[in-house]
């Protein structure tokens, strides 16, 4: 159908319409109209990447030179290969229509192999990658400088943005690193020396350049040409590169230097934390290393492999990755800690010395995005609390809205479980999370709703080892055996590889009708990846809340930042984590609207506000007072019933009310329901 | 030891059996006699008598326990219908080998007739459940013991095998996922564990543990007896996988790294489905030194306690087992390419219009009106008021021009014949008085008749199938057939005939069916006369 939003003609590849997608459309527009930055929250399986696409597109071509491209980023290769077809639906739509070649670019980059500069990314009117091509600084530098400002960016399924963020920018340095560095040093040394013998010149044309400075990028930069990158600080771009490090002998010797001190700051028997001025002032007192030289190490290192014209980087990664590490900590005196621990926690009998450098502000890796782009869209099922997301990556959105679902019927059934039959409360609390009684509980909710769910159930865990744990003991106590007889059983386990196997066999049971449950863990990789849609997963079960492992003193250090810097309280910040990351669990199964599956949250916390709170809206509305706190054969009883009313046949009364025709979009009346679907913040 | 037995048994008369094994001095009801066993049934006749006491065709044999450690050594068979028979084998010194010898010749012999019993009756079952009309027919043939059972299949079952094989490929059964938790061990009383163990549960082990069918095939009978063999397994750490192995000698700490090999090759395998490829999941991973989680808990087991290692030998044991009980039971999905996965992933199929693809199934009620075809409409003609008026005048004009042309008229009785004959149940009439029998009987006598006429229709089919007689087999079946018909015609033909009598119906409804046994019964004697004639 062809829609009218606010006045642009939107081509829709579809002959209906969910309101919720209009609605999504109409804030979408009005933020590029603004040329602003947006973040919404549209629960999955309503149609959001359709709508992104539809409305974007039809926005360039109606005004080319207010938006010239497109960026659109997600985080899995599916996900990316299915924004991919979603835009061939859109684009054969396009030329079905309007009876025209589409002359529109596309381009996905996708996996490792494809990463080289391609001269079409310039050219490109839609640009389909992962987020790393933007945010890691590394690839940002090598895939992405380049493109326009004036392009929208989006960033699906933006959840864990912070986090790809803070990943991008942090550091771990072992033993085996440094060690890997000096053979690099080792080799870059011989290099030097023989080219020194044949081809001199080379050395003496980089010594001129080094000497200009950096000026074309800076020219470059300050001309709106390259997106600026964080690991380029602006003072490099504006000086030469210091004397010391010029000669590329000299700079060898200096990494050399730079390497025998970090060598001996691994030699610790105790933990140490500090910040990067402290290191700064440490390296410059013991081994006379100054903070300019460190600042230009990653610029005055790529220099020298170019000159050298080393083919396969790949093989200097240790290296590269100490000057990084030395441009970072010399240039943010904010925003990073340095944590040298001298052993695993778990394994204090064996040295294993590693120096953290460790980001805590995301929003240093994507502050170049924010300050580039014309328009940037953070999007998800799951973002709430929505006004979390501009604190912590500090940016200003001109819009803020969370859509919900239309239903015809209630697809889902969010129920939290607060206690087993024996009135013992359900908790993964840490005090009582061994309780004989609380795993015992766990597991006689799992066995009642394997006699109760058809095909697939799919239950997390807090963390791998809590699930170890759990099933052994379930295992002993005989409670496995007797889901055997309702289901088979598969567990994911650390290895991809293993958990791949699992999966697709629990896929295959559901398939063929023997049904399976799939015990997993939240934060892991099923829960952030895999899509359980309908019979592949009719219930989610969520044991517990899943908090981050807060002993990890790379965590506190971030608390105490965004305590510091953002006013964000330790503990308001684990809870909109553990909550995001069960929401992302529970929201696996729901996959749309023709979809419905329960969500069990079995833990008695669940019912309190502080954390109730900070659900997407569209599981909140479902969550009425009499979904709280329930016994495990209250439990059963409502699912029962829920599930009951969802085998009936789907009709398809859904048209009118959460289906819309073009000429039931257009009533003044419906026009104005739609006005509700969003929710601003 | 092969002999050829005869034997005297009522159902079965007059058939050979070879005989597979003889064991005597078996008691049976505190009788002393021989035990016997054949190639469909086993047998026992008391001492000093020609004469089985006891048969049960193996087909109907359900179990056979042979329970251990008690001072009698016997052999329990337990019938499908419930009832069981022990044997006492009293032979002192050979008692326990007798036993043995015996049990395990059932052991091969029972699952071939397990199964084909099973697939025949699921066979005829199959065929009742789909044929509506078969299945009256079985009601009203066998049900009411007009025919047996056996006669009413023998003709149709080896009809159907042929049409049926292609299409009726045997399914197989799947294996309950739990079935290693319905080896419940049993305390024996005295410090010692005893499971039970069923060919089922034994199969079930072989098809989801392949390395322990392997073993068994080496080890037993050779080395250890099937006894041994499964106490081995359950002492085993194989068995027991979150135990840590204690001793070497255990036979079954081979299996458990073939499973972990078979497990390792699954693995290497990968999967086909992109969407559930966690490997290729993320399209760049951080590099390595990069990011704040890059310490993830080593998976080495170096640095595993004891307890994480049993632990996660107890999920990969699952995963294990889920997935061979799932290959055990495959049906074969034929599994979709990537592509086609991606495109359903995408796709909103509440977002289209549906243009008319979907079909609605095919709901018959009266299957017969869908067969025959619609009855075709008379062209009737439809006069308007205008012609009716036009008529009548016209008529009208003819009277009053009529001119009689007394000449021709008739004689007054033949005329008054005529008119009879005219009149509605007269000679000419009678298409016009008879109305048709759906108005004039009431639906259930109808749907009873229409039975009858199935009935006796297959029943006589039966007997007509006998000529011409020239077997002695033939000859049986048509006397025997005969009788069929009287007892039906007693039995089914002459209640419905009083019923209708009692209702005040026309009694020639029966009349046809009433005929076609008569010329049965004619044929019948007819060829007894000649029979007579024949041996007189």
């Amino acid at each position: 159908m062809k829609l009218n939003i606010e006045g642009l003609l939107v081509y829709f590849p579809y002959d209906y319409i969910y309101p919720e997608q209009y609605s999504y459309m109409l804030e979408l527009k009005r933020t590029l109209d603004a040329k602003g930055h947006g973040v919404l929250e549209m629960p999955s399986g309503t149609g959001k990447t359709i709508s992104l696409l539809s409305l974007i597109v039809a926005y360039q071509r109606a005004y080319p030179l207010e938006v010239t491209k497109l960026i659109y980023c997600s985080r899995t290769v599916p996900e990316i290969e299915k924004v991919v077809e979603e835009l061939r639906k859109l684009m054969e739509y396009y030329s079905k229509e309007a009876g025209e070649k589409n002359n529109f670019l596309a381009l996905a980059l996708s996996s490792r192999k494809n990463l080289c500069v391609h001269p079409e990314i310039v050219h490109a009117n839609i640009i389909v990658y992962s987020y790393h091509y933007l945010l890691d600084p590394k690839i940002a530098d090598l895939v992405s400088k380049e493109l326009a400002k004036k392009s929208v960016v989006v960033f699906d399924e933006a959840h864990n943005i912070d986090n790809v963020c803070i990943d991008s920018m942090s550091v771990n340095i072992t033993r085996r690193t440094l060690d890997r560095s000096q053979a690099n040093v080792e080799t870059l040394q011989s290099t030097i020396l023989k080219i020194k013998e044949t081809d001199a010149a080379k050395l003496k044309e980089e010594y001129r350049r080094l000497v200009e400075g950096l000026k074309e990028a800076n020219v470059a930069r300050e001309t709106d040409i390259y997106m600026s990158n964080p690991v380029l600080p602006d003072e490099v771009l504006q000086e030469a590169v210091p004397g010391s490090i010029r000669t590329a002998e000299h700079f060898v010797g200096f990494m050399k230097r730079f390497l025998e001190y970090l060598k001996a700051r691994l030699r610790i028997h105790h933990v140490v934390q500090e910040s990067a001025p402290q290191f700064l002032k440490d390296i410059s007192e013991k081994v006379c290393i100054d903070r300019k030289p460190l600042r230009f190490c990653a610029e005055r290192l790529r220099s020298l492999l170019r000159t050298l014209e080393i083919a396969d980087i790949a093989d200097f990664s240790a290296i590269t990755l100490i000057s990084n590490f030395a441009t970072l900590v010399s240039t943010y005196s904010k925003g990073f800690t340095i944590i040298i621990e001298p052993f695993e926690d778990r394994t204090p009998t064996i040295a294993n010395p590693v120096l953290h450098f460790s980001c805590m502000d995301p929003s240093i890796a994507i502050k170049p995005v924010f300050e580039r782009f014309q328009s940037v869209i953070i999007t998800s099922g799951t973002l709430s609390p929505l006004d979390i997301y501009p604190r912590i990556l500090d940016f200003h959105p001109v819009t803020t809205a969370s859509f919900t679902m239309t239903l015809a019927r209630t697809c889902l059934c969010p129920l939290v479980v607060g206690r087993g039959n024996d009135q013992v409360a359900m908790t993964s609390k840490f005090e009582t999370r061994e309780d004989f009684a609380v795993i015992r509980n766990y597991g006689n909710l799992l066995l009642e709703m394997s006699a109760i769910v058809p095909d697939g159930i799919v239950a997390f865990f807090t963390s791998y080892i809590y699930m170890e744990n759990i099933v052994a003991s379930w295992y002993e106590q005989g409670i496995l055996e007797n889901v055997q007889r309702n289901k088979l059983i598969f567990i994911e386990t650390p290895d991809a590889a293993e958990t791949s196997m699992a999966l697709e066999k629990y896929q295959e049971a559901c398939e063929n009708g023997r049904g399976a449950i799939l015990l997993s863990v939240a934060r892991g990789k099923v829960s952030e990846g895999i899509d359980f849609v309908h019979h592949f997963g009719r219930a989610v079960i969520m044991f517990g809340v899943p908090y981050v492992y807060t002993q990890s003193r790379i965590l506190k250090a971030r608390l105490e930042y965004l305590r510091d810097q953002f006013q964000i309280r330790e503990n308001d910040f684990l809870t909109f984590d553990a909550m995001r990351h069960a929401a992302q669990c529970v929201g696996r199964a729901i996959r749309g609207k023709t979809d419905y599956g329960l969500m069990i949250f079995a833990d008695k916390r669940y019912a309190r506000a502080d954390k109730r709170g900070k659900l997407p809206r569209w599981i909140q509305e479902h969550l009425t007072d009499g979904s709280l706190n329930l016994t495990i054969d209250e439990t059963v009883q409502l699912s029962k019933h829920f599930l009951r009313q969802m085998a009936q046949p789907f009709k398809q009364d859904q048209l009118g009310l959460s289906l819309l025709t073009l000429e039931q979009l257009q009533s003044e009346e419906m026009l104005q329901k739609i006005a509700q679907i969003a929710h601003q913040v | 030891m092969h002999l050829i037995a005869d034997l005297s048994c009522p159902a079965m008369a007059a058939l050979s059996e070879e005989v597979l094994l003889v064991v005597k001095r078996v008691r049976q009801r505190k009788q002393d006699g021989t035990l016997y066993l054949m190639a469909e049934r086993i047998a026992w006749g008391p001492e000093g008598k020609d004469r089985f006491t006891v048969s049960h065709l193996y087909a109907d044999i359900r179990q056979k326990i042979s329970p251990d450690g008690k001072a009698k050594i016997q052999l329990q068979l337990v019938l499908h219908t419930g009832e069981s028979t022990n044997f006492h084998f009293s032979n002192e010194s050979t008692a326990l080998r007798d036993r043995d010898a015996a049990k395990d010749l059932l052991q091969q012999l029972l699952p071939k007739f397990k199964k084909r019993a099973n697939k025949e009756l699921e066979e005829k079952n199959r065929m009742l459940q789909e044929d509506p009309v078969l299945f009256q027919l079985y009601k009203d043939l066998v049900v009411s013991q007009v025919i047996s059972a056996e006669e009413f299949w023998a003709n149709r079952l080896s009809l159907n095998n042929v049409d049926h094989s292609a299409s009726n490929n045997k399914q197989e059964v799947g294996i309950s996922a739990a079935f290693l938790a319905d080896i419940r061990p049993q305390t024996d009383g005295c410090n010692g564990l005893r499971y039970n163990l069923t060919s089922d549960i034994i199969e079930s082990i072989f098809r989801t543990y392949p390395a322990v069918k392997q073993k068994y095939a080496e080890n037993v009978p050779h080395n250890l007896t099937e006894k041994e063999f499964w106490t081995r397994f359950f002492q085993s750490h194989y068995f027991h996988r979150d135990r840590i192995s204690t001793g070497l000698q255990d036979i079954f700490s081979e299996c458990a790294k073939q499973d972990e090999k078979g497990l390792r090759s699954m693995v290497v395998q990968g999967v086909k489905n992109p969407l559930v490829d966690l490997l290729s999941l993320e399209d760049k991973t951080l590099d390595e030194g990069y990011g704040s989680n890059s310490m993830a808990p080593s998976t080495s087991s170096a640095n595993k306690t004891v307890k994480e290692n049993s632990n996660s030998a107890i999920i990969k044991r699952f995963n294990h087992h889920s997935a061979m009980v799932l290959a055990a039971g495959n049906i074969g999905l034929s599994p979709r390419g990537p592509a086609v996965k991606i495109q359903e992933a995408i796709e909103y199929e509440d977002l289209h219009m549906e243009n008319g693809k979907k079909t609605v199934a095919l709901n018959l009620k009266k299957s017969d009106r869908y067969s025959h075809g619609p009855v075709p409409l008379l062209p009737q003609q439809y006069t308007t008021s205008q012609d009716i008026i036009n008529s009548v005048n016209c008529i009208q004009q003819e009277i009053a021009n009529y001119k009689p042309c007394l000449t021709q008229v008739m004689s007054s009785s033949t005329a008054s014949s005529a008119i009879a004959a005219l009149s509605p149940g007269g000679l000419l009439m009678q298409a016009g008085s008879q109305q048709a029998i759906n108005q004039m009987v009431p639906s259930d006598v109808q749907g009873e008749l229409k039975h009858l006429y199935t009935a006796a229709g297959e029943l006589l089919r039966h007997f007509w199938s006998c000529f011409p007689v020239n077997t002695p087999f033939l000859e049986e079946k048509v006397v025997k057939m005969k009788s069929n018909l009287e007892r039906f015609q007693m039995t089914k033909l002459r209640p419905f005939q009083e019923k209708i009598q009692r209702q005040y119906l026309s009694t020639n409804l029966t009349g046809h069916l009433e005929d076609m046994f008569q010329m049965a019964y004619n044929k019948f004697h007819a060829w007894q006369t000649r029979q007579m004639l024949r041996k007189t």
